[in-house]
């Protein structure tokens, strides 16, 4: 599943984008999409004073304290769009790193429907996820909304059945 | 200038040199095991060619860790590590125990 499709989700409208069509092309929420910017250049302002705009064809680039505002709010609703959602290298068909895999398998075990998006393919998720969940490295584990952990923590708790509690109670809530 | 050659000098110690000074420094750890695993990820998606000190397995014991959860308490490694991340440290396992969950006193 790429960054732009992601099935059974609301619509997303970012309020910024009624005042700026144009920041809203680049970064917009239409039903059963998310689309995040794929490159860094609307982040590479972040030296620009808050009343200062750049046009870069075809973005228009807003100051840094909103792009992360409305990163943040992407990432809210990504993150609550699935009872678990793991951002990750590659996917849930085709991980690309051992830890990665690691939690894609202990949650096929068990038999848990599971949202994957592939950090490698847009670097402004990957910079962001880290700052939203305050950790630096993935796999990432987000169980109804709140973040459960990487790798390691994900394993543990399998082995000990933390996780299969956790996922049960975010399933029946 | 005795503190500008220290710190160039701990910049030349190998990375796994300086996470265990880091950690020892502020966890106070009776149990600090570290091992450099960045040959079994050669290779791997988004590590460059040729990099080495990447990926590390870290068991660490402190009394720090009493009353956190898991989750703080790699916030707490990597926190500590910050630099070390930032600087083509991509991974490290943690296994964080407190003295009572080892067994000790």
């Amino acid at each position: 599943m790429t960054i732009a499709a992601v099935a059974s989700l609301s619509v997303v409208r970012l309020s910024s984008s009624t005042r700026n069509p144009a920041y809203s092309s680049f970064i917009t929420a239409t039903p059963r999409n998310f689309r995040f910017p794929k490159d860094s250049r609307s982040l590479s302002l972040v030296r620009v004073s808050s009343t200062h705009k750049i046009r870069l064809s075809p973005y228009i680039v807003r100051c840094s304290a909103t792009q992360d505002a409305e990163l943040k709010s992407t990432i809210d609703k990504v993150v609550n769009s699935e009872k678990v959602v793991l951002f990750m290298k590659g996917n849930k068909d085709f991980p690309q790193c051992g830890f990665s895999n690691t939690v894609v398998q202990i949650l096929k075990s068990l038999n848990v429907p599971f949202q994957t998006f592939d950090i490698l393919e847009n670097n402004v998720l990957r910079q962001g996820l880290k700052e939203y969940s305050s950790w630096p490295t993935f796999p990432q584990l987000y169980i109804d909304g709140e973040f459960f952990g990487g790798c390691d923590i994900t394993l543990e708790a399998y082995q000990n059945g933390d996780l299969q509690e956790c996922l049960e109670k975010a399933m029946c809530s | 200038m005795r503190k500008m050659s220290s710190k160039a000098t701990n910049l030349l110690q190998p990375r796994a040199s300086r996470i265990k000074q880091k950690l020892e420094n502020a966890l106070e750890a009776s149990i600090l095991e570290l091992d450099d695993v960045s040959y079994k990820h050669a290779g791997h998606a988004g590590v460059k060619d040729g990099a080495n000190e990447t990926h590390f397995n870290l068991k660490v014991v402190s009394s720090k860790f009493d009353g956190q959860n898991l989750v703080k308490r790699h916030r707490m490694i990597y926190d500590l590590l910050g630099d070390e991340l930032q600087s083509g440290l991509h991974a490290i396992s943690i296994v964080a125990k407190t003295p009572k969950e080892v067994g000790g006193k």
